[in-house]
């Protein structure tokens, strides 16, 4: 195993496109990272330099400390697995698997022994006879990973391994590449586009945006307490409702204002109310929203239904107001036509401010 | 109405893109075809457009046989996922096309453009041409030239598949307005178990070219018809545990294998079994049972806990029953360590059962609201 450093590193290439400006992170020893975020803002080119496919154009990555700028690929030690998997359609599940440990000359027994471990971990074993033709993606996908890490690497990096799936298989894949991990103690970097994926199985998650980082976090954190206005708006299912809006005391009260809503803060910005900047957006998640039918509930904003999607064990409820469309996830008895009339209450706990200007989520020291 | 009738479509000698498919499209309905790749989804939409024919069997439009009208004769709009936009034309052209064929005049045409575009969020892109736009936008394009125009039936193949997760949520909910405020009788393909709950006023489950299923989203979601529905319909899938009907003094018990737990068989219940001891399997919906760290009345069964996933507005916890894997969704403040022990509330009388695959019974709390509702707090 290995530990990861990124100091400073940059990837710009020949067409003077910079896909990573300067990036640093650390991945312990035995940690899981997922680097996560929206096509094109650098993390695959951040994984391709980690695994020495890529040239890296400034800054040093380091491996247990030592600098791995010069290494070629095969020298890192580094397991790779892909979106698609290029399994040789000649050769049962066995042999493609067996396939690595053959050509670097184990003897026949060791390779059994790697065989069966692995085909247990990734549950193959049912499918060891069969051929590549008569797999499923997710089994296929299972197989390449296999076949990745039979030779024991120090680094394994995976790249949307499992996006193209349907979503029982995701889920399916996603328990086996947690507990992989969590059994084996690979050192991984997972790169995703699909926020749900980084949440469920990594350690920590490293956001990124335009060829920089936005936000390292543990999921709870990266969730709870985004950094800034594009990380809350990117983690997160439904995604979180904003509002812009303004600062203003009344009878000593720090109100939020926005068009004909005011609200007060949540009682952890009351005393910070002053140093506050004057232009803010309001964020909170569906899941944090609550909806009422009835016009004398307590409300901190109103609008009308524009649609409700009853999803069976829930409902998710979307409402105009004149400026904006905010969504909330109630219980699925919650029903109401288009155009009904609704009032919104946000969970003061969970709301949080950006300053406008900068992005940057407002925090209190 | 659209009927299909026994609609088969065969390619080559033996390769089958649906079989003996049997529904029917009702009038001012959202119809979801749900199901994996491979399914025949696409198939069975391009014989409803008539772009390609059944190998055999008829499809039927009230009550008249579609087989020999052409498909530019079948007043039905459609948005394949190759969208297949005109390059040489801007986004404004391509969207004002269909409009222009059927000659319609100069101000409702871009009344309608810049309503379409601001639906789809596309107005700023009108003067673009289709090989200057993201994937993304093209699809909108696509989707907008579908649905500009007043059509019979609107054919839609995974129209928002492409679209970023933020985009998706948006246009997800456009499409549903939309096909109220319109009351458009739609056919949407798509792959996600979201999509299909959130949209569908029914839901048709194809796998390997035969339909599994159709029916509303409850329908589906709380009975259904087989092991492949209920772990294709709802996020995280349904959990299964292999069982084993036993008697002892008189009392009938499911044994889940290899594990210590049995749970008792309520009298209604056993009259599902046929005396056979292999082949049952108890299914378990993540949302549907609960946990907690001390054995009680209420949380009999015993699991090791396998992995847990932060999701933030909640934890899926996968345990280990027996030779099984039991999904459950908990507050995000419920924590347990791996391979600790916790106890679920499973109970025979409020899972679902399953024969060689076949459902066979389903408990029936789930149908009233109240249980609904309950499953539906853990998120908050």
């Amino acid at each position: 195993m290995a530990a990861i450093t990124l100091e400073n590193v940059y990837k710009t290439y020949a067409n003077r496109v910079e896909a990573v400006r300067g990036i640093s992170f650390e991945v312990k020893n035995g940690e899981f990272v997922a680097l996560l975020g929206p096509s094109g803002c650098g993390k695959s080119s951040t994984m391709r330099m980690i695994a020495g496919l890529e040239e890296i154009t400034g800054g040093t990555i380091y491996f247990d400390g030592k600098p791995v700028n010069a290494l070629r690929p095969r020298d890192r030690k580094v397991a790779m697995a892909f979106e698609t998997y290029a399994l040789y359609p000649t050769l049962t599940v066995y042999e493609n698997v067996a396939f690595p440990l053959r050509s670097a000359g184990w003897s026949k027994a060791q390779v059994d022994d790697k065989v069966q471990e692995f085909s247990r971990l990734l549950e193959l074993t049912r499918l060891l006879d069969r051929m590549p033709g008569e797999l499923s993606g997710g089994q296929a996908q299972r197989i390449g990973l296999a076949r990745a890490l039979v030779r024991e690497p120090s680094v394994f990096l995976l790249d949307e391994p499992i996006s193209h799936l349907d979503t029982r298989q995701r889920h399916r894949l996603r328990q086996i590449i947690k507990r992989l991990h969590l059994e084996k103690g690979y050192t991984m970097v997972y790169v995703t586009h699909d926020q749900e994926e980084a949440m469920a199985m990594a350690d920590r998650i490293v956001v990124m945006h335009e060829g920089v980082i936005r936000q390292i976090g543990t999921p709870t954190e990266i969730y709870r307490d985004p950094a800034d206005d594009f990380v809350a708006g990117f983690v997160g299912e439904p995604p979180m409702n904003f509002l812009d809006g303004s600062p203003a005391q009344q009878d000593g009260v720090w109100m939020f204002r926005s068009e004909d809503r005011e609200f007060p803060f949540p009682h952890w910005l009351q005393p910070h109310g002053a140093s506050l900047p004057p232009e803010l957006k309001m964020g909170v998640r569906p899941y944090d929203v609550s909806v009422s039918l009835d016009s004398n509930a307590p409300r901190d904003a109103s609008g009308q239904v524009f649609v409700c999607e009853n999803m069976c064990d829930y409902s998710i409820v979307a409402v105009d107001m004149a400026d904006v469309r905010f969504q909330a996830v109630t219980p699925s008895s919650f029903s109401a036509n288009r155009h009904q009339p609704v009032f919104l209450k946000f969970d003061p706990d969970f709301m949080r401010f950006f300053d406008r200007a900068t992005g940057k989520a407002i925090q209190i020291p | 109405m659209i009927e299909l009738r026994d609609v088969t479509k065969r390619y080559g000698v033996s390769t089958f893109g649906v079989r003996n498919l049997n529904f029917e499209v009702r009038d001012q309905e959202f119809l979801v075809i749900y199901g994996p790749s491979g399914a025949g989804k696409s198939t069975t939409l391009k014989l409803i457009a008539g772009i390609i024919k059944p190998t055999a069997g008829d499809i039927l439009r009230d009550g008249q046989s579609l087989l020999n009208v052409a498909p530019e004769s079948r007043d039905m709009a459609m948005a394949f996922e190759n969208y297949a936009l005109y390059s040489h034309l801007s986004v404004y052209e391509n969207l004002a096309f269909p409009l222009r064929a059927k000659r319609v005049s100069r101000q409702e045409i871009d009344d309608r453009v810049q309503r379409t575009a601001r639906i789809l969020q596309i107005s700023d892109l009108l003067n673009r041409r289709p090989g200057f736009l993201s994937g993304g936008q093209r699809q909108r394009v696509a989707l907008g030239r579908a649905i500009i125009r007043p059509a019979n039936l609107y054919l839609l193949d995974e129209p928002i598949g492409h679209l970023d997760a933020k985009l998706r949520h948006r246009m997800r909910g456009e499409l549903k307005a939309m096909s109220a405020d319109m009351r458009a009788t739609i056919v949407l393909v798509t792959t996600a178990s979201r999509e299909a709950l959130a949209l569908g006023d029914r839901i048709a489950i194809l796998r390997e070219g035969h339909l599994q299923q159709i029916g509303t989203p409850n329908e589906v979601y709380y009975q259904p018809a087989n092991e492949f529905v209920a772990s294709f319909v709802g996020e995280p899938p349904m959990s299964f545990l292999d069982i084993e009907p036993t008697r002892e003094n008189g009392q009938l018990y499911l044994k889940i294998r290899e594990s210590q737990a049995r749970l008792r068989v309520p009298s209604e219940l056993a009259q599902h079994l046929n005396g056979e001891t292999r082949g049952y399997r108890l299914g378990v919906r993540a949302s549907e049972i609960t946990v907690t760290g001390q054995q009680d009345v209420e949380h009999p069964v015993s699991g090791q806990v396998y992995i847990i996933e932060h999701m933030g507005y909640c934890n899926i916890i996968s345990a280990r029953v027996g030779t099984g894997l039991v999904r459950v969704v908990t507050d995000p403040a419920v924590t347990p360590e791996r391979n600790e022990t916790i106890w679920l509330s499973l109970d025979a009388e409020h899972m679902h059962l399953f024969y060689q695959q076949k459902a066979i019974c389903h408990p029936s709390r789930f149908l009233d609201e109240g249980r609904a509702n309950a499953a539906a707090t853990y998120a908050r």
